[in-house]
C-alpha cells in the first residue's frame, strides 16, 4: 500500500455533532449482520440454558395461556368466536399478540439494559433492537408450527372446515407489519425509558390495556357498531382480522383498513428509525 | 510523507451537570414550554444554564496523527483522555469541532466488551470479535490463533462464568489482540491480567506498533509502557492539551507536574530558623544533577544534599546525620558525617548520593545534629520531599521494581561451561 497518498485524498469518516441522517447507512448495518445473528443465537442460548424444559417453553407458554383463555373467555364468559372453534380462535390471537407484546417489551428497555455496551464500543446501534426483533420473530415461527399442528388436528378429527383462501398469501405481510409496529414503538420507547425512568410503568400497564382494544380475545364482529371505530383506529385490528381470516376463514376487515394499517405502521416505523438514530448517540451522554 | 489518518480540529465536549434528561419528564416539559413561550430570562426554568453547571471535558483539542505512528495519551484521572478516545471511537459526539480520519478503527476501551457469562468461550469470541468490528472471514481465519494465544484450548466450550478472572481477561485480550483495524485505540488495557500475560500483551502491541501500516492510540498510567511503546505523546489536563510531541519530553513534563517537590528550605531570620539554643538550621537544599532543566529526578539522577547550620556553642565536637525515609516511613539509610571541632559560627555540610542507587518512589530527608558523637542536639524531621521517577532500558519488564534501593552492583553473568554435543 503506498504511503505517499496526497493530502487531497478524501477522508473515510468524519465525526462531529452534525446530525446524523447520513450516519445510518444500510451498508453498515449489513456489514454487521453476523453480529445480529450471533445476538439472536445468544438470546436463545441464554434463555433456555439451564432450564428444565429448554426450548419447549417457546410453545408451552402459549399453550398454557390458551388453556386459561379457552376456560375463562370461552367456557365461562362465553365469548362468541363465530364459526371457528374457540381453541383455534384464541390460539391465533394469543400467538400474534404474543409476538407484538414480547417484541415491544423486549425492545422498549434496550437503551437502559445495553447502555454499558453502547458506552464501550461502537457498532450500529440498531443491531440490538433488530436482533431482539429477530429473536421474537424466530420464536413466533416456531409457535406457528404449533398452530399448524392444532389446525391439522381440528381439520382431520374435529370436523373443522379448513378452506385455503388467497388471503394466506397476505399472512406474512400481516405478521411482518405486526412485528414492525412493535419494533417502531419499541424504538421510540427505549429512548423515552432511558430518559424518563418512570415511563417503564407506563410501558407495562399500556401493553396490558392495549390488548383490550385489539381483537385478541374477541372478534371485531362482536364489537357494538357504535364504538367499533375505536377498535378500527388501532392499526393492529385489521392485521389480527386478516390473520384469522387467512387461517380460519373468519374475520372482518376492509381493504381500506388494511391500507390504513400498512401506511400507518410503515410511516411510524421510519419516524421511529430516524428518531432513534438521532437520539441514540446523544443519549450515551445521559444513560 | 505518510498520510494523515486522524485529524482532530478544535474538538470540545461539554457536559451539563445536573438533571437534564435524567428522569424528569416534568422538567423537560417545563423547559420545552418556557422555550417555546420565550421566557428566556426566567431564572427558575433556566437554572441549569448557570455557568457553574457546565463542565468542559475537552477543550479545543487539535492534533494530526500519521499512518504508522504510535501515540500515547497521558494525564491524570479526569483529564479527558477517555472522552477523547470515545469521540474518536464514534461512541459520543463532540459538542463542537470534528475528527476526520482514514481507515478502520478498532477500539478497546474495556477488556471483554460484550462478553456474556452464560456463553461459552467459543461463542464469546464470535460476539466480541464482531462487536469490535471484525469481519466473519477474519474471525474464522484467526479463530485458532486466538484460542492458542489465550492458552485456553481445554476450556473453550465452558461458559466463561466458570473461568477465573485471569482466564477471562486472557480470552478477552486474545480476541482484541487479533483485531485487524488500521487504527487501534486502547484505554488502560494493560492494567489487567497477571504479569506473564501482561508481558505477552506488550509484545503483541510492540509487534503491532512496529507495523508501519498501523496506527495506535494508547492511554495508560504506566509511564514505562508509554515510553517504551510510543514515539509520540500528548498530555491532557482538565480537558486541555498541555503538550504534544516526543514521548520522552511529554512524559517528563507530565511526571514533573505531578512531583510536589520541596527541594529547598531557607530561613533568613535567625529567630524563625528551626533549632534551639545549641544549633540552628539556616538552609537545607537538595540539588539534583539533571541533564536539562525540564528533566525530572529519576533513578539515574545523582543527588546532593547541602545544608548550613549555625553553631551557638564554643568549641564542641559536632557531626551531622542524614536519614532518608520512604513514604511508608521506613528508613532507607542513615549516613553520618565525620565529627569535627567547631567554634561558634556557620557550619556547612554536603552529602552526595550517587545515581542508580534509589528505587523509584517518594522520599524525604531528616537531618540530625549530634554532639560528641552521642548526644543528639537537634533533629529536624521531614525536611526535603522529593520523588524519584522510574527509568528503564533494555528490559520489557514494566511491573514494580522490587526493593528499597536499586543499586547497580558489579554483576558477572556469563557462560562458563559450554554444553556441546559430541
Amino acid at each position: 500500500m503506498p504511503l505517499t497518498a496526497g493530502t487531497n485524498e478524501p477522508w473515510d469518516w468524519e465525526i462531529s455533532n452534525r446530525n446524523s441522517w447520513r450516519n445510518w447507512s444500510f451498508k453498515e448495518l449489513w456489514a454487521y449482520r453476523h453480529l445480529l445473528f450471533r445476538f439472536v443465537k445468544r438470546d436463545f442460548l441464554i434463555n433456555y440454558q439451564q432450564t428444565l424444559l429448554g426450548p419447549l417453553w417457546v410453545v408451552l407458554q402459549p399453550v398454557l395461556t390458551l388453556i386459561v383463555y379457552v376456560l375463562v373467555f370461552g367456557k365461562w364468559m362465553g365469548v362468541n368466536t363465530g364459526s371457528s372453534p374457540p381453541v383455534l380462535f384464541f390460539l391465533c390471537g394469543i400467538l400474534l399478540w404474543g409476538l407484538f407484546s414480547d417484541l415491544f417489551t423486549g425492545t422498549a428497555f434496550i437503551f437502559t439494559y445495553y447502555s454499558a455496551l453502547y458506552n464501550k464500543v461502537y457498532f450500529p446501534r440498531l443491531i440490538i433492537p433488530f436482533s431482539v426483533a429477530g429473536t421474537h420473530l424466530l420464536r413466533f415461527l416456531i409457535q406457528v408450527v404449533l398452530l399448524v399442528v392444532v389446525l391439522v388436528y381440528y381439520a382431520l378429527y374435529r370436523n373443522f372446515h379448513f378452506t385455503l383462501n388467497v388471503w394466506i398469501l397476505v399472512l406474512p405481510l400481516a405478521i411482518l407489519l405486526t412485528a414492525l409496529f412493535a419494533l417502531a414503538l419499541g424504538l421510540i420507547f427505549c429512548i423515552l425509558t432511558a430518559r424518563y425512568r418512570d415511563l417503564s410503568n407506563i410501558v407495562h400497564l399500556g401493553i396490558r390495556l392495549f390488548m383490550f382494544v385489539t381483537p385478541v380475545i374477541y372478534p371485531v364482529s362482536l364489537v357494538p357498531s357504535g364504538i367499533r371505530w375505536f377498535v378500527n383506529v388501532n392499526p393492529l385490528s385489521a392485521l389480527f382480522e386478516v390473520f384469522r381470516y387467512a387461517l380460519l376463514g373468519q374475520g372482518l376487515f376492509t381493504m381500506g383498513q388494511l391500507l390504513y394499517s400498512t401506511v400507518f405502521i410503515i410511516t411510524i416505523f421510519f419516524i421511529a428509525l430516524a428518531w432513534f438514530n438521532k437520539q441514540a448517540i446523544r443519549l450515551i451522554d445521559v444513560a | 510523507m505518510s498520510k494523515i489518518v486522524i485529524e482532530a480540529a478544535a474538538v470540545s465536549k461539554k457536559y451539563t451537570l445536573g438533571t437534564i434528561g435524567t428522569g424528569s419528564f416534568r422538567q423537560d416539559i417545563k423547559r420545552w414550554l418556557s422555550n417555546s413561550m420565550g421566557k428566556r430570562n426566567d431564572a427558575f426554568f433556566y437554572s441549569d444554564k448557570a455557568p457553574g453547571n457546565k463542565f468542559l471535558a475537552l477543550q479545543d483539542i487539535s492534533f494530526q496523527i500519521k499512518q504508522g505512528e504510535t501515540w500515547g495519551i497521558v494525564g491524570s484521572n479526569g483529564a479527558g483522555k477517555s472522552t477523547l478516545l470515545k469521540i474518536i471511537s464514534r461512541i459520543i459526539q463532540p459538542t463542537t469541532g470534528h475528527v476526520r480520519g482514514r481507515g478502520t478503527i478498532g477500539s478497546l476501551l474495556e477488556v471483554g466488551t460484550g462478553f456474556h457469562p452464560e456463553l461459552s468461550g467459543r461463542e464469546n469470541i464470535y460476539i466480541s470479535g464482531y462487536l469490535l468490528g471484525m469481519k466473519k472471514a477474519q474471525v474464522l481465519q484467526k479463530f485458532d490463533e486466538i484460542i492458542a494465544f489465550s492458552g485456553l484450548e481445554k476450556f473453550i466450550d465452558t461458559p466463561v462464568k466458570r473461568y477465573s478472572s485471569g482466564m477471562y481477561v486472557r480470552l478477552a485480550f486474545s480476541v482484541a489482540a487479533h483485531l485487524d483495524a488500521d487504527i487501534l485505540i486502547m484505554d488502560e488495557v494493560l492494567a489487567v491480567g497477571d504479569i506473564e500475560f501482561q508481558k505477552k500483551c506488550l509484545d503483541k502491541m510492540q509487534q503491532v506498533a512496529n507495523d508501519s501500516q498501523r496506527t495506535i492510540l494508547f492511554v495508560s498510567h504506566n509511564m514505562q509502557a508509554v515510553n517504551h511503546l510510543c514515539r509520540q505523546a500528548m498530555w491532557l489536563q482538565q480537558g486541555k492539551m498541555m503538550a504534544i510531541g516526543d514521548t520522552g519530553q511529554i512524559v517528563d513534563k507530565y511526571v514533573g507536574s505531578l512531583q510536589k517537590n520541596v527541594l529547598s528550605l531557607q530561613w533568613q531570620d535567625a529567630t524563625e530558623a528551626p533549632g534551639n539554643e545549641y544549633v540552628r538550621l539556616l538552609s537545607l537544599q537538595l540539588v539534583p544533577q539533571l541533564p536539562a532543566t525540564t528533566a525530572v529526578i529519576d533513578i539515574r539522577t545523582p543527588l546532593t544534599v547541602k545544608f548550613t547550620i549555625r553553631n551557638e556553642q564554643e568549641d564542641v565536637l559536632l557531626n551531622a546525620g542524614l536519614h532518608l525515609f520512604n513514604y511508608a516511613g521506613e528508613c532507607i539509610f542513615d549516613v553520618a558525617s565525620q565529627p569535627i571541632r567547631c567554634k561558634a559560627g556557620l557550619v556547612q555540610g554536603e552529602c552526595h548520593i550517587p545515581g542508580h542507587f534509589l528505587n523509584d518512589g517518594a522520599y524525604y530527608f531528616s537531618l540530625i545534629i549530634v554532639q560528641d558523637t552521642s548526644i543528639p542536639l537537634y533533629y529536624y524531621e521531614g525536611a526535603l520531599h522529593f520523588e524519584v521517577a522510574d527509568y528503564r532500558e533494555n528490559t520489557t519488564w514494566f511491573g514494580k521494581w522490587k526493593g528499597a534501593v536499586r543499586p547497580q552492583f558489579p554483576f558477572r553473568f556469563e557462560p562458563s561451561i559450554q554444553l556441546t554435543d559430541h
